[in-house]
């Protein structure tokens, strides 16, 4: 059944084209780098303020309500681009043991950072960070540096993409 | 320098133990990879942050100043780290970039350009933050300094395609 929809992704011709042509292939992982850049830095920074070695003089409410919509696009971009570069070769992808490895450590970034989201502005109604904020902000840095060597290791230990 | 020497550096640095333990160790590259682009996160998502604040993007919670100050250190930090991570990269495969011409293109030219332009913004962001609103050389510069960072981007993609 899965690997049925793998392989009705990698025939579909939109899919094919956008992973064939030279300059759609590099435009996808253009869009994959740089929207995983603005995602990763601004969850980065709201994550470094809530632990508190950034911005400290600014309010982290603001700070966050400030960058969360550029963590969002960031996160859209990231999405769709890998979504059609998985796309491409899902029928490879989906069995992968380092590939599946890879989505859970994302999918967990992203609980944390939406959770993280939800959390400063009740945070920052104290006057310091609480202690179980900072735990949840580190681990949410963690995980997106963890996202970011699992996506490195699924060419390194599968050859894949 | 002549092409050849340029090459020769090339060979010389790939040679260097640390650049065979990035290059031949089974585990070392991805965890190098990942330097650099954690780095790259920091710098490019503080970057881009700022400079779509100048722009006017977003919501108005911080002005560009706050925003920007509230950056500024991680700012540089993730660029440390992106240059470290970076030059490991470029070490276990010298001889091979050093002759790529997107590689040249980006390191040659567009970094350098890119830089620049990052730190007359930084310099110049505490008079135009005194204005009510941005002046509109402000926005033009956050939006060319964008648009740089994305060709720097793309530079780096196309480097397997001229290898």
């Amino acid at each position: 059944m899965v690997s049925q929809i793998g392989e009705a992704l990698q025939s579909n011709s939109v899919i094919i084209t956008l992973n064939s042509v030279g300059w759609m292939a590099a435009g996808l992982e253009i869009i994959h780098y740089f929207g995983m850049f603005v995602l990763v830095g601004s969850i980065a920074m709201v994550d470094l303020r809530v632990i508190g070695i950034a911005g400290q003089q600014q309010n982290a409410t603001k700070l966050a309500q400030r960058l969360f919509p550029w963590m969002w696009a960031g996160l859209a971009l990231n999405f769709l681009s890998g979504f059609v570069m998985f796309a491409g070769i899902a029928a490879s992808y989906i069995p992968d043991p380092t590939f599946h490895m890879k989505m859970w450590v994302v999918l967990a970034a992203v609980v944390f950072g939406i959770f993280v989201q939800w959390r400063v502005p009740a945070w920052d109604k104290s006057p310091t960070m609480p202690i179980s904020a900072k735990l949840i902000a580190t681990v949410s840095l963690l995980l997106w540096v963890g996202a970011i060597l699992a996506g490195n290791e699924v060419p390194a230990l599968s050859g894949l993409g | 320098m002549t092409d050849s020497s340029v090459v020769t550096f090339g060979n010389w640095l790939q040679h260097q133990s640390f650049a065979l333990a990035v290059a031949t160790s089974d585990w070392a590259y991805p965890f190098v990879q990942a330097t650099h682009f954690t780095g790259l996160s920091l710098w490019v998502g503080t970057t881009v942050a700022t400079d779509l604040s100048l722009m006017g993007m977003g919501n108005q919670y911080q002005s560009p100043l706050q925003l920007f100050n509230a950056l500024f250190v991680w700012n540089w930090i993730g660029f440390c780290i992106a240059v470290l991570g970076g030059f490991l990269l470029f070490s276990a495969a010298a001889a091979t970039y050093v002759i790529n011409p997107a590689f040249l293109t980006k390191l040659g030219f567009l970094i350098p350009v890119a830089l620049i332009l990052h730190i007359v913004i930084q310099t110049k962001m505490r008079e135009w933050g005194q204005q009510p609103t941005m002046p509109r050389v402000a926005r033009i510069a956050g939006s060319v300094e964008l648009l740089f960072w994305i060709l720097v981007v793309t530079a780096a993609v196309s480097i397997p395609y001229f290898g």
